[in-house]
């Protein structure tokens, strides 16, 4: 069982839900943001491993808070796994350089995709 | 038109003619429930829960299809506006929210919010389609949920404007203070029909621009106030004159 931290930032409430269940089966210990301004707060609280990334969310997008976490040296390390249903427009090449190491579509993942996809920012 | 800063208010409208980006919009705006509703499936299906964790996953998911299915019943609306004759007759409107508010209250309830009225003193009346500012204050009051913070009110509250000529209807959130670029971004959605999601990245905007077609089909026009702590959405309308003949 792991112990690492993971941020969840998602504005729909029952999905942050779903997906902190899940990877809280797994071991991991899991915060939730349900936005930009809210999610740099709990990276200072928290100081997560990983962080799980919706794109569209209220107020400032996802990119505005990728855009945020590359001006800081430590919070730029984090690996940020992208959650989004724009997944199909997205490039992995093209965010690399903003910290994002995997893209998954909410549209298609199996809940398990989760764990996995944290499992392997983590190696 | 408001003179107050950060007031927008949306005036005349294009017919939505767009199909294409509007096909695009509503498959956009219809992707996170169906996403979400796959979610809860999916654990349903395969995690080990207890009976409380089931029943609240089945209720959570017949509130976020409800919402999608009013979403799809908007569209349906909107695209027959121009076809059908839509009858405008005097309506209270504290009694209209009362029931919409009654209508709400499971799903505010089930996201851990509260949805409530600022009583009127005062009756007033306007001159509405029932059906389509219901559906107007509806959208406003999902997207409000949506923004909200957790714990919040979400508050409708009602006023006559300009010596009583102008009835308005407002749903006021209380979530993060939106930053200037989502304002312009906000003000283009009152404006235009909805676009490709690649050029407007946080929403198509199809509710607002739902709610402006019914809102010019009753004479009227939409708006929005940016607050240091939220937005109130609003639909101006024209009051009846009813009352005054009494």
């Amino acid at each position: 069982m792991s112990t690492a931290t993971v941020l969840i930032v998602e504005d729909d409430r029952w999905l942050a839900q779903q997906h902190a269940r899940t990877l809280a089966g797994s071991g991991y210990t899991v915060a939730t943001a349900p936005h930009a301004i809210a999610a740099m707060s709990a990276v200072d609280d928290v100081q997560p491993d990983v962080i799980i990334l919706d794109v569209l969310l209220s107020g400032n997008t996802g990119f505005a808070l990728l855009h945020e976490l590359q001006s800081y040296g430590d919070t730029g390390a984090i690996p940020i796994i992208l959650c989004t249903n724009l997944a199909a427009d997205m490039s992995i090449k093209d965010l690399t350089p903003y910290g994002v190491r995997r893209i998954l579509d909410k549209t298609t993942m199996l809940p398990d995709d989760l764990v996995t996809a944290v499992r392997s920012v983590l190696l | 038109m408001s003179a107050q800063s950060g007031t927008h208010q949306q005036g005349g409208n294009e017919p939505l003619n767009d199909s294409v980006s509007s096909l695009v919009a509503a498959a956009h705006e219809l992707k996170s429930p169906l996403a979400l509703v796959r979610q809860l499936s999916l654990m349903l299906e395969s995690a080990d829960l207890s009976i409380d964790e089931q029943k609240r996953m089945l209720r959570q998911i017949t509130l976020t299809s409800e919402r999608a299915l009013r979403l799809t019943s908007d569209l349906t609306r909107s695209a027959r506006l121009q076809d059908a004759m839509f009858a405008l007759e005097p309506i209270n409107p504290q009694q209209l929210c009362e029931d919409i508010i009654h209508e709400l209250t499971p799903l505010f309830n089930a996201h851990g919010r509260e949805v409530r009225l600022v009583a009127r003193k005062h009756p007033l009346l306007l001159v509405a389609n029932r059906d389509l500012l219901r559906r107007i204050i509806l959208n406003f009051s999902d997207n409000a949920l949506h923004y909200a913070e957790a714990d919040s009110s979400v508050e409708i509250w009602i006023k006559a404007l300009n010596k009583g000529e102008t009835i308005r209807l407002g749903v006021r959130d209380y979530g993060p203070a939106l930053s200037s670029n989502v304002w312009k971004t906000l003000q283009s959605k009152l404006e235009r029909a909805p676009q490709s999601v690649h050029a407007r990245p946080q929403s198509s905007g199809l509710g607002l621009y739902i709610a402006s077609q019914f809102a010019q089909a009753m004479n009227g026009a939409i708006g929005v106030t940016r607050h240091h702590d939220g937005a109130t959405f609003y639909v101006d309308l024209h009051a009846s004159r009813q009352l005054s003949l009494l």
